[in-house]
Order: C-alpha cells, then structure tokens, then sequence
C-alpha cells in the first residue's frame, strides 16, 4: 500500500503518531534487554562465588553456600522430556482429528475443550496434582515397579520406593499442561496442507491413515517439530504447577519416581525464605540459566520451522 | 502457514475479510488516552499512599493496660511456623482488644524470620533456635531480647496405617532419619517393638525445605539422644539424605498425610489438626513417651532457664517427660525506634505472655510456667521505647 | 464452485467427495491399521479431555461447599488450630469460614492495571508493526523478540521486577502489575498484529484517496475494523494474567485484610491458592479449592467470551 507521506496539514500528525507507535513497538526490544541485563548483573555476585561450577555441581545446600545447580537442570530436562514423551502422541492425535476427524458441527465445540484446557491456570493444575493425583499415582508407581523390577533399564528407569511427588507426577501434569500449545500449533500446521496432495493420495486408493502418512505428515513434518519445541520450551519454564508436585529433593537420579527438583521449582519454593546474600543472588541466577535454556530451546524451534515452511514454498 | 509462532488457541485459521463498515467507532487514540490516563491515576493513588499518621495517645513506659486504646501501628513479623497457629490465635484475640493494631505474621521458618528481623524488614521475629553469635553481627538494630512464649513437643508423626502405636528409641530414630534405616520392618525397630507385625514398605523420610527451628531442635535431640547413631549434625538445615522435603510444618504435614510410608517431624498443633498418627520416643528415664502438652510442660518444668529467658527442653531427665520438646520465643530488638509501634509490640508480647496463655493448651501448645511468664513481663521493662 | 470458495480457507473441509472414488476392496491388514489409527485418533482426543473433566470435576467438587458470597468479600481468616467450639468457648472472634476477599480484590486490581499498562502498548506496537514498520528489519528484529519474549519464563519476570523495582520501592501491586504487563505485552502485540493484517488494505487504500494520513486511516479505519479481534486477543491475555502465579509471587507480598490500593503488599487469587496447597490444614485446603473455583470461573468467563466475540467476527466477514 503507498504511504501518502507528504508535507502539508496533519504531517506532524502523522510523524507524531508514527513515533509513538515505534516507541511502543521498542520497548519489547529495551523491557526483554532490561529483564537479561539486571538478571544478570542481580546474579553476578553468586556467579563470581561459585565460578562455573555453578552449573556443574550437583550440590545444592544454600546453607552451606553450595550453589550448584546441575541436579536442578536436570530436573528441568527430565520432566520436560517426560512431559514431551506423552504429550505429543495425544496432540498430534487431537490435532489429526480436530483437522481432519471431527464431525464439522462438534469440532468447534471440542477446540473449545482444548482451549480450556489451555486456560486453566497452572496453579489450579497443581493443586489438583498435589492433593489429589500425587496420592492417586503413588501405589501405581510400586505396582509398576513390581511388574518391571528384573529388567534392565525399565527396571531402574521405574524403580523402587516411588512417591506421589516425582518426576513422573511432575512430567504428568506438565503433559497436561503442553497438550494444547502443541495441538493448536501442530492443527495450523495440518490445515495448511494443499488440498490436492491429500486429494491425490485418496483417489490412488489410500485410506485416510495412509493419506495422513503420505500427505499429510511428510509436509507438516518441520512445523510440527518447531510445535514440539515450543512445548518443551514451555514444560522447562513452567513454576508453580511443577514447585507443588516434584518433591524439592534436588537430585540426579534415573529413578523417575523418585523426588527431584526444577529450576523454576525452586526459585518459586526457597524465595522467600532468603532475604539477602549470596543465597538470593544465587536463586536470581537460576533464573538467568532458565532464561538462557529457553530461550535456546525457543530460537532452535523457530530455525527449524522456518527452515521447513522455506522448503515448503520450493526454496530448498 | 504464517509466522506466527503464538499460538492463539481457538482461532480458526481466518479467511479474508469483506468487511466494508465504514469508519465508526472509537479511534484506538481515544481509548489509549483513557488507558493512559487511568494508568497515570492508578499509579497517583498508589504513590500517594496513605501512611497511617501517628496521634501521641500512648503512654510512654510501662505497659499500656489492656483497655486503653493504643495508637494505630501496625506490627509485621515473621518466622517460625513452629508457633504460627498460637501467633494466628493470638492476633486475632490481640487486635480484638486493641483494633488499631494491625498485626501480620508470616511464617517461613526461623531462618527466614531472624533474617528479616536482621534487615530491619519486620518488627518482630518468631524462632525456635537462637541467634548464633556468628550471626549477631547480623542483627542490624542491635541488642535483641528473647521472648518465651509457649512450648510443644515436635512430634514424630508417621503414615503407616498397619502400624498402631508405634515407639521408637533414639538410636532407631537416628537410623531412620539419616537414612540407614530404609524399611518399616527393619531389626532395629522390630527390637523397639516387640509383638508388633511391621510391614515391609519403604519408608519416606519428610524433612524441613526452608530454615527451620524445628530442625534445629530435632537436630539437635538426635546429636544429644544418639550421638554415635546420629551423623548429620544439627541446625537450621542440614544436608538430608534422600527424602522428601515440604515447606514450613505445615508442609511436612502434608506430605505425610498424603505419602504412605512417610515419617517425618512436625509441631504438635499441626500435626493434631491434620490427624497425623505419632509416634512414642523413648525418653531418657526409658520409658516410651507418646507427645503431650503434659509431657512438654514437665520437659520444661525440668530443664533450667538462662538469664535470657532462652532455655533446652530437649532430651530432658525425669519420668512423664516427651523428649522432643521445643519452646518458642519472640525476637524484638531492645531499641526501638517508633513509639507507636514499640508500644504496640509491648502490649502484644504483654497479652501473648498474660491473658494470652489461656490460648495455648486449645492451640495445642504448652503454656509457660508462671515463673517463666512473669521473667517475661518483667523484661518487658527493657525495650527501650521513643517517647513520641 | 463459485468465486466465495476461493476466499474460505482450504482446510478442514469435507474430504469424501461427491462421487465416492476410493478403491472398495482394501486389503484386511490395510484396513485393520486403518481402523486401528482412526481409533487411535478418538482415544488421544478422549485422553486429552479427561484431565480436564476429572480437574474441573474435583475442583467444583471440593471447592463448591466453601463458596458463598462472603468468600468473595470477607478477609482472610485467621488459620489457628482451633475446632469452632474452642473459639467459642474463649469468646474469639476467629472466623472459620473459608474467605479469600483480599484475594479477589487483589487479583482484580492488579489484572486490571497490568492490562491499562500493557494493551494500549501491545496495540501501539502492533500498529507500528503492520502499518508502519511491515518488512523493514527493525519490525523484523521487533517481530522476532516478541515471540521470544512470549517464551521468557514467567518466574523470571518476576525477579526482573524484583530486581528492579521491589529491592528499591518494596513489594507492592504495582509491581506485581508491572511483571504481568510484561506478560501480557508480547502476547498483546502479536495478536494484535494478526487482528491488524487480516483488515483488507482496500480499506486502507480508499481511505488514502479520500486524503487523510495514515494515523488517520489507522485510528478511524484499520483499528475499528480490527477491533473485535484485537478486543478478542486483549481478553486472552487478561485471563492468562489473571490466573498467572510466578509473576506476583515475590512482588507483591501478603496479607490478611483487602488493600484495594496498589501500593503497599497485596495478594491474588492464585497466591492463595498456591501457599495454601502446601498446608494440610483443612481450613487452608479449602480456602485453596474455593479460590481455585473462583478463579477457573472468571478464567473460564473470558476465554469463552473471547471466543465468543472472535466468532461473531469470523461471521461478520463472511
């Protein structure tokens, strides 16, 4: 559209007008540069403590100005990872069927379900997952750890003495809680699919799984990938849910039923208990390397999906 | 497929618009101008913030009588969750004789409350462990009393619901909680418990997450009671083995109530109102005490007060006693520097420590013996209180 | 087919055409793994809405019999260990009646704050986006951090705030408004900026040749045109803030009785929520299930009326 640009009346206006709105688009770029610098420079004084064993130590005891945060991202990794495990399945099977199963009358109907379940907060989650889940899930982890006992990495993966506060529980909810994001992005991505390719692979005789397989999947491929990061992203960075079910034992251990700790987790659970030292400046930096992990997480997710929507349009 | 990498859950990928509704509305100017505006205003009433103003009706001295009325001040504390259900119940008996008075108390733990109380951040702190000296240099307003306020046993509260009665030595207590112990069926309980089938669960060990009295004094009942048995130390947090950690008491409570196999320690009053089952200590005479305000009131009644009104109810000698018993104090600082809320915290610590008392055994909380009570009242004398 | 079938969107239509063309006899095995993901197709979506029901249901479950009028408005109770004959007996005023007032006001001002502050700017900036800034790289780079900003994690938000604001000026509702704001912020933006470009550029050209500016154009034309939808994504974002707990979790502080001022601390809905899940008081419980209810509903209510207008839209065009 030409922009009618020109000297006269009202041209102060518009140049008026105009700064005001690049300002308001600036100040993203200046809050998100303020929020990675007086994190940082807040966290400086644990950093210059602990030098890099603060992310290589597995030690976290404030009491004893330990400050090593490896246990806490593993914890991190780890129930995202679970949360991803069982999240995607059930999404792309959502997304699949609100694009390409549901009856048209019920589908508005059932994206509003997974829209609620997207709106429920996360705090909500984990009370439900602290006082009712947790209690519910702990027999069922001994029982399977009963069945799996003697194999060899099932075994030590579901091992012994699970309690209703783990990484499992954790993970669980934390699926719950992705499930939307992944199936709402994963959904546009579906619908975007040419409608010849789904046409032409039908009228060659496939039935509608194979249609998903060879029309369907092959094109939504990166996109989906770039839907799956942005719930990993989101599982990494998610607080309050996971501080009330993870059990605050800071630990590195394959057992996911046993009690771990988060980043997020526990910055949300300790905060307020220190007031001043070393020990706040060190829960601000495990806030910075939770910055930092997303927001690798995030760029990687959108590299991958603009690679793939440029393949699509024939440019790779 | 569009950039957009913000999901907008629900929205129907669009198609394009035919709308052709001409230029009615209210421009977006109009309405950011009001935002703006209501902005500015929002933030011109939160800036000129009413500070309470101080009218000089006290009394500067001694103890204001509990119906005069007392200036508006308002008192914030924090710390032990060890006494925040006899704070809760005091407050609310406090500011009901005294309604200008606002009082808040946060309870995230001793360590957390003599912290604050150092940064000058609250006006009192509640604790079950002494400041150490290394941390008095922390204490920025100086000099600070100990007030005494209530005593209670820290239970040791399980969830095993085969097991009725259970009674465990020190030794076995220490066993379990460094994690050596790992069975509910395990020899060393079995010999604290002859006759009793135990089942063959893992057991959970629950411990303080936050800085905690309570710690301290369990700690610190372990390093006493079984001290070849007990490794781990004692203070405010100590490194635990593998074990499930939960906020303040009432956190732990939780987690035990709602883990099969847990055991962990918790105040007395907590533990009674989330029906937790307790375990009987073995006491220093030998017998199996299970936890009671009587059993507390002896520990204490046995134990001697030092001059500053601080003393250890642990792992105290006689028959009836309950082994684990804590008290509680406030912490003030001798000098205080508004008089309005000087005078407040004096008549509160006054009530809490006279009329009070009567709210401790419903609280499931000892109250002090008289001697020790009036020792309070009398050190009262020392805050050091503005006179306008 | 006519000319209206190029404009809706080729998705998600019917896939069997008129005249069935696909091949009758297929294979048993082709069949039976044809079935078998269909099938599979239903489960996920079923296993996807349990949690929802099974949460809702728990949630009006137990927090429906602490709810009444006076749970809205009453302060938070003292929480002693005392039964209500105890209270009685000592002549105490304690309430043992689950009350979150304090809450709903808190959650209410500092939502309403945090969206004064963050959607006229998220508007603003996505003006500046699609109107002005379009391709050039400084809206591209601006484009690029939003979506980035979307994925900061809310809890650092609040120690941004803590840092720069609450360390200097104490815990306060405004800064706990100032954290959610940076919340909301991105999403703001790039909803509105999807809202901004669906608007036909025919009505931006006509208003062109009929001589006013663009500021003109944007703030008589584009902006009324989009404005269910912007109005749509703006209540997204209220409900995402409202219920958010990490943001206000160290910024704005605790209380017992209502400040309806945003200075001074405060609490929310979910703050109460979150310190009384880790209680196993049976009162505390309560307080957090009723809290819980409360604040699905008002969450619940926006994101339906979201919809709700977002539709009537989508009608309207078409």
């Amino acid at each position: 559209m030409p922009e009618v640009r020109a000297s006269g009346r009202g041209a102060l206006g518009d140049g008026a007008f105009r700064w005001l709105t690049l300002l308001a688009a600036a100040s993203v770029l200046a809050i998100l540069a303020f929020i990675a610098f007086s994190t940082t420079k807040q966290a400086w004084p644990a950093f210059m403590h602990q030098g890099w064993s603060f992310i290589t130590s597995k030690v976290w005891a404030p009491q004893n100005n330990q400050f090593g945060s490896l246990a806490l991202i593993y914890g991190t990794f780890v129930t995202a990872a679970i949360a991803v495990v069982i999240a995607v399945p059930v999404s792309l099977g959502v997304a699949l069927f609100l694009s390409e199963q549901a009856p048209r009358r019920l589908r508005g109907f059932m994206v509003s379900a997974v829209d609620l379940l997207a709106a429920v907060p996360s705090v909500v989650y984990g009370l439900w997952g602290v006082l009712v889940l947790g209690p519910k899930l702990q027999p069922i982890y001994r029982d399977i750890h009963s069945v799996v006992a003697g194999v060899p990495v099932l075994g030590r993966i579901f091992g012994p003495n699970g309690t209703g506060q783990s990484f499992m529980t954790a993970g669980i909810i934390l699926a719950i809680m992705v499930t939307p994001i992944i199936t709402s992005v994963s959904r546009e991505v579906f619908v975007t699919v040419p409608r010849a390719d789904k046409d032409a692979a039908l009228a060659l005789g496939a039935t509608k799984w194979e249609m998903f397989r060879a029309a369907i999947f092959p094109y939504s491929l990166g996109g989906v990938t770039g839907a799956v990061m942005l719930g990993l992203g989101r599982a990494m960075g998610e607080t309050i849910a996971v501080a009330l079910v993870i059990g605050s034992q800071p630990q590195i251990s394959a057992n996911l039923f046993k009690a771990g700790d988060t980043l997020a987790a526990v910055i949300a659970n300790e905060f307020g208990g220190e007031s001043t030292g070393v020990a706040q400046n060190a829960l601000i930096g495990l806030g910075v390397v939770l910055f930092v992990l997303t927001i690798v997480v995030n760029l990687t997710a959108r590299y991958i999906v603009g690679r793939a929507e440029r393949r699509m349009q024939g440019a790779l | 497929m569009n950039e957009n990498l913000t999901p907008t859950p629900g929205r129907d990928v669009p198609g394009r618009s035919h709308s052709l509704r001409g230029a009615s509305g209210r421009p977006a100017r109009r309405i950011g101008a009001a935002a703006l505006g209501l902005t500015l205003a929002l933030t011109g009433v939160a800036c000129s913030s009413s500070k309470k103003s101080s009218t000089d009706t006290g009394s500067s001295g001694s103890t204001t009588p509990a119906n005069q009325q007392l200036a508006s001040a308002t008192l914030n504390g924090d710390g032990s969750s060890f006494q925040l259900a006899f704070q809760q119940a005091g407050i609310a008996g406090f500011t009901a004789l005294q309604p200008k008075v606002t009082i808040n108390y946060q309870g995230n733990g001793s360590g957390a409350g003599k912290k604050d109380l150092g940064n000058q951040i609250v006006q009192f702190a509640g604790t079950d462990s002494l400041v150490k000296p290394a941390e008095e240099s922390a204490m920025k307003g100086g000099a600070f009393l100990y007030f005494p306020l209530v005593s209670a046993p820290i239970t040791v509260s399980y969830n095993e619901s085969s097991i009725k009665g259970l009674k465990l030595s020190p030794d076995t207590l220490a066993g379990i909680f460094s994690g050596k112990i790992k069975t509910w069926n395990a020899s060393q309980i079995a010999a604290d418990n002859p006759g009793t089938t135990l089942p063959s669960d893992a057991i959970v060990i629950v411990h303080r997450a936050d800085a905690s009295g309570t710690t301290s004094n369990f700690t610190k009942y372990l390093t006493a009671a079984a001290p070849t048995a007990w490794t781990l130390g004692h203070g405010d947090t100590i490194t635990w083995p593998d074990s499930q950690a939960g906020q303040g008491n009432g956190g732990v409570a939780q987690k035990i109530s709602s883990t099969p196999g847990a055991i962990g320690y918790v105040d007395f009053s907590d533990a009674t109102k989330s029906k937790l089952t307790f375990a009987s200590i073995k006491n220093k005479a030998g017998e199996f005490e299970a936890p009671s305000l009587d059993g507390a009131a002896k520990a204490v009644a046995g134990t001697t007060i030092e001059p500053n009104l601080t003393y250890n109810a642990l792992n105290v000698a006689g028959t009836g006693v309950y082994p684990i018993t804590s008290g509680t104090w406030m912490l003030v600082y001798v000098k205080q520097t508004n008089h309005n809320i000087g005078e407040a915290l004096k008549a509160y610590i006054d009530y809490l420590v006279t009329t009070g008392q009567k709210l401790a055994t419903p609280s499931n909380y000892a109250p002090l013996p008289t001697s020790l009570a009036q020792s309070a009242v009398t050190q009262l004398d020392k805050l050091q209180i503005p006179s306008s | 087919m006519s000319a209206l079938d190029e404009l809706t969107p080729p998705a998600e239509q019917d896939l069997a055409p008129a005249v069935d063309v696909r091949v009758r006899t297929v294979s048993r095995g082709r069949k039976v793994r044809n079935d078998l993901a269909i099938g599979g197709l239903y489960v996920a979506m079923i296993v996807a809405v349990i949690p929802l029901v099974a949460v809702i249901w728990t949630v009006v479950a137990k927090g429906l019999s602490g709810f009444s009028l006076g749970f809205l408005t009453n302060d938070l109770p003292h929480i002693t260990n005392l039964t209500d004959a105890q209270i009685k007996a000592l002549g105490l005023h304690i309430s043992t009646k689950p009350a979150a007032g304090p809450a709903v006001v808190g959650t209410l001002l500092i939502t309403a704050a945090a969206s004064a502050m963050a959607i006229p700017l998220g508007v603003l900036g996505a003006v500046y986006l699609n109107e002005y800034g379009k391709q050039k790289p400084f809206a591209r780079v601006v484009r690029f951090m939003s979506d980035v900003m979307v994925g900061v994690p809310s809890v650092v938000l609040g120690l941004f705030i803590y840092s720069v604001w609450v360390l200097r000026f104490g815990q306060s509702g405004l800064a706990g408004a100032f954290a959610l704001a940076c919340l909301m912020l991105p999403i703001v933006i790039r909803t509105a900026e999807e809202m901004l470009r669906l608007v036909p550029d025919e009505l931006r050209t006509s208003s062109a040749a009929l001589g006013s500016r663009t500021w003109r154009t944007t703030c008589s034309v584009v902006l009324p045109a989009a404005l269910p939808g912007i109005v749509s994504g703006a209540m997204l974002a209220v409900a995402r803030a409202a219920g958010e707990t990490a943001p206000v979790l160290f910024t704005v502080g605790v209380i017992t009785a209502t400040n309806a001022s945003l200075s001074g601390p405060n609490t929310t809905l979910s703050l109460q929520i979150f310190s009384n899940a880790k209680s196993a008081n049976p009162l505390a419980n309560q307080i957090a299930w009723t809290a819980a209810l409360t604040l699905i509903c008002l969450v619940f209510v926006l994101t339906l009326l979201s919809r709700l207008i977002s539709a009537r839209f989508a009608s309207k065009r078409s």
